[in-house]
């Protein structure tokens, strides 16, 4: 370090060493600063810094921002032994590093089926068909004549979890509950398209359908269509992600994120659900009697504690810390959120900020002073129902262990007495 | 059905296809066509071997020589016959490799464009560092690579490729905003595909099982195996009958899935992945004929499946399918007051450890774990 033919350098580095010497920093790393040796203080305030000295760049420089080039770890991550192909595959949202109930567009979690349609959005067109009294095409520039609104929703893969239902494999929150994120949408409600074209009378269900390479389908009853879907073209402000189904995508509020149809072209409304490959053979739960539940749309009360977790260990020692996690329901809002630091033995209500909105997420917190010991992090979500987030085992005493789907049950963390985190089960 | 013109809520809507300008060779647009390539083939920093082979410094390759890649017979036999990839011999094996290569295990049809050929070979032909960098004189007498993409390349695309301007009469929509237009059959028929339990949606078709074969191992085989047992992670298909019960059970169109018409639908709007909709009619039937022969749920050979008698097959899973019922399980019971105090006897133990088993994120995870396909 010190061997630098820089002497610039070298004099960071002794100062800095110097001042880590004189212990009033303790184990933390500062970065390196320019200036005197032996400063009676942190070097970062007594001396000038580069950034307090010479001017930035202006404006225009990035016409669209990007994050601090400090926040280069905050990525999506995928887990490459779990698909076969990136083209049809999962990643994670890194909900270790976000607070708030908003993701950001860039790091909502993504889905393919069939790769990323890139679609100019002057060559989409949304059909609706099947049992109405006249068959529509829709320009994205007549959908946007129609009255619009904006929900703040999450939307959670119903295979969030997937991998844990035979015991803790992933360790960090990002992939074992990052199927999910949480925008503001805008869009048409999707009844005010359905009145337009006039749905006949026995017209009970919907099928949906993207224009990607896999034509992704699913069926919805009617009744939740005419409730509180959105057909959506803007997430968190602006255009939705490409990844995310630009220019049009369907919200289903509360329901599994599979529905959630991306680049939505067509509308079909029927008299009967059409069992498409994704509401059969997939996304269905498998029971240990050897019978299959279908049609498991709405996801359940969950929560989980995102801070400390495997990826955001402690790293300041004991005194104030700030646990801090996520909850949701897809039956509305979340009442009450219990946190737990001793495995389940003695909970204490955490303290929900922020909004609170009916299938949204919501931000917990629970201040505690910790005193160095071992902690077993747990926590557990009620929901305005009144449905209480079960354990991973009262889940597998109802449905086994090959149910993939619909794993809500409480998240333990291990903490050790240096602050690393381990995704665990508990007795 | 649809009466035009409609007196007042008629309007003309000129749909002129316009060609885009024919650039042959142009590696920026390879690099879209390159899509429609890579659900199996990988090119750039850090590809290796996909279903396909990866395809770095391919020209100047001799076929069936890219180490670690297990190739058809008949592509290692082109190799030892001398064939060496080139613009020439690419451009030739993309349009139709099969007849290239009779035997080879790609299973793509080929480009139908020769602009997408120029344009792919142009790619590809970055990522080739020696002929990339090689100037002029050497580049097998062609002329050289830089510009040939904007010069030499023979103008793909004719004009007779660009659709005429259409007229297309548009009736408005007579809903309450008005917004919106009437759909026309065509463009229903175009798009609305899908087929329901009951046959609902069934195009006129048929196909036997022999002739399935042939289309499975051209088409399918490459991911799904000859047997429908499935390469790597890609879905295995037949088999896992009676393994429902079982901690790893295999879920196949014969073992789990409740209805034969999603096999005819999925195949028909989204096989062969990364060709969709390439297949006619005839052949999604005879391929559903050989899913069937694959599951045992047929033994003939000469079984034909036909828009007739389709409803009449029913899957052997379908009635163990049945109702979310999540909300009468006993954790789900109204009014439990969650414990707070007290909950467990002390010392609360582990019984689990995600770093016994160390996945994260990279490594051999529990195949049986995710199930995401």
């Amino acid at each position: 370090m010190v061997d630098s033919a820089d002497p610039k350098r070298t004099k960071q580095s002794a100062s800095r060493r110097d001042f880590l010497k004189a212990g009033l920093l303790g184990g933390a790393a500062v970065a390196a600063s320019a200036g005197a040796a032996r400063a009676a203080g942190d070097p970062l305030i007594t001396e000038i810094q580069d950034w307090n000295r010479y001017l930035g760049e202006g404006v225009d420089v990035a016409p669209y921002g990007k994050p601090s080039e400090f926040e280069a770890n905050v990525v999506r991550r995928n887990v490459p032994w779990l698909t076969s192909d990136p083209v049809s595959s999962i990643n994670f949202t890194p909900l270790h590093e976000l607070d708030g109930i908003i993701t950001p567009n860039g790091l909502c979690f993504e889905r393919h089926h069939g790769g990323t349609a890139v679609i100019d959005p002057a060559d989409h067109r949304l059909m609706i068909n099947g049992l109405v009294d006249t068959p529509l095409v829709f320009t994205m520039e007549d959908l946007k004549r129609f009255p619009r609104e904006n929900r703040v929703y999450f939307l959670e893969c119903a295979a969030n979890g997937g991998m844990e239902w035979k015991g803790s494999q992933l360790n960090g929150c990002q992939f074992t509950h990052g199927m999910i994120h949480c925008v503001v949408y805008t869009g048409v409600p999707l009844r005010y398209l359905l009145e337009e074209a006039g749905v006949k009378t026995n017209g009970k269900w919907l099928l949906a359908e993207g224009a990607d390479a896999a034509a992704m389908t699913r069926s919805i009853p009617m009744e939740k269509a005419l409730d509180d879907c959105l057909v959506a073209f803007k997430m968190n402000g602006e255009a939705l992600r490409a990844e995310q189904g630009y220019p049009l995508r369907l919200c289903v509020p509360g329901w599994e994120g599979n529905m959630w149809v991306k680049w939505l072209r067509r509308l079909e409304v029927g008299d009967e659900p059409w069992a498409q490959r994704e509401e059969t053979s997939k996304y269905t739960d498998l029971l240990p009697d050897g019978k299959a539940r279908r049609h498991t749309w709405v996801m359940d009360v969950k929560s989980v504690i995102t801070s400390p977790s495997p990826q955001a260990p402690v790293t300041h020692g004991k005194g104030p810390l700030v646990i801090s996690g996520l909850a949701w329901s897809g039956s509305g809002t979340i009442k009450r959120v219990d946190v737990t630091i001793d495995g389940g033995r003695t909970w204490q209500q955490a303290r929900i900020d922020g909004p609170s909105l009916p299938k949204a997420l919501h931000r917990f917190y629970l201040d505690i002073n910790w005193d160095g010991s071992e902690m077993l992090l747990q926590s557990r979500a009620i929901d305005d129902q009144g449905l209480v987030q079960p354990t991973k085992n009262e889940l597998r005493a109802a449905r086994g262990g090959n149910s993939i789907y619909h794993n809500n049950g409480i998240q333990t963390w291990h903490v050790n007495n240096d602050g690393v985190v381990e995704n665990v089960e508990v007795s | 059905m649809l009466k035009f013109p409609k007196s007042a809520a008629v309007a003309v809507l000129a749909l002129a296809a316009f060609a885009s300008p024919s650039l042959a060779g142009d590696a920026d647009a390879g690099k879209k066509v390159f899509n429609k390539c890579k659900a199996c083939h990988a090119v750039g920093d850090g590809a290796s071997h996909k279903v396909g082979p990866e395809l770095n410094e391919l020209f100047g390759r001799s076929a069936g020589g890219a180490e670690g890649y297990k190739y058809s017979k008949a592509m290692i036999e082109a190799g030892e016959g001398g064939l060496i990839w080139d613009e020439a011999g690419l451009t030739t094996f993309l349009a139709k490799p099969k007849a290239m290569i009779k035997g080879t295990k790609m299973a793509f049809a080929g480009l139908k464009k020769d602009d997408d050929i120029a344009n792919v070979v142009a790619y590809l032909k970055t990522f080739s560092q020696d002929v990339a960098a090689a100037p002029a004189a050497e580049a097998a007498g062609e002329t050289p690579v830089e510009t040939a993409a904007a010069s030499s390349a023979p103008e793909a695309a004719p004009a007779a490729e660009s659709a005429p301007a259409a007229e297309m009469v548009v009736e408005k929509s007579q809903g309450a905003f008005g917004l919106g237009r009437k759909a026309m059959p065509d463009e229903i028929a175009a798009w609305d595909i899908d087929v329901r339990p009951d046959g609902l949606g069934l195009p006129v078709g048929k196909g036997t099982v022999a002739e399935g074969e042939p289309i499975f191992a051209d088409n399918c085989a490459v991911c799904h195996g000859d047997f429908g047992e499935g390469a790597g992670r890609w879905p295995v298909l037949a088999g896992g009958q009676g393994t429902l019960l079982k901690d790893r059970p295999v879920k196949t169109i014969g073992s789990y899935w409740p209805y034969l018409s999603t096999v005819f639908d999925y195949v028909r709007r989204a096989m062969p992945f990364g060709n969709a909709r390439s297949l006619s009619d005839d052949d999604v039937y005879a391929l559903t004929a050989y899913l069937l022969y694959l599951n045992d749920l047929v033994d003939d050979e000469e079984f034909e499946l036909s828009n007739e008698n389709f409803a009449t097959i029913k899957m052997p899973n379908e009635e163990n399918f049945v109702p979310d019922d999540r909300a009468s399980e006993p954790h789900y019971a109204k009014g439990i007051e969650p414990c707070m105090t007290e909950c467990k006897p002390a010392p609360v133990e582990i019984t689990a450890r995600a770093q016994v088993i160390d996945v994260t994120p990279e490594g051999e995870g529990d195949e049986n774990a995710g199930g995401i396909d």
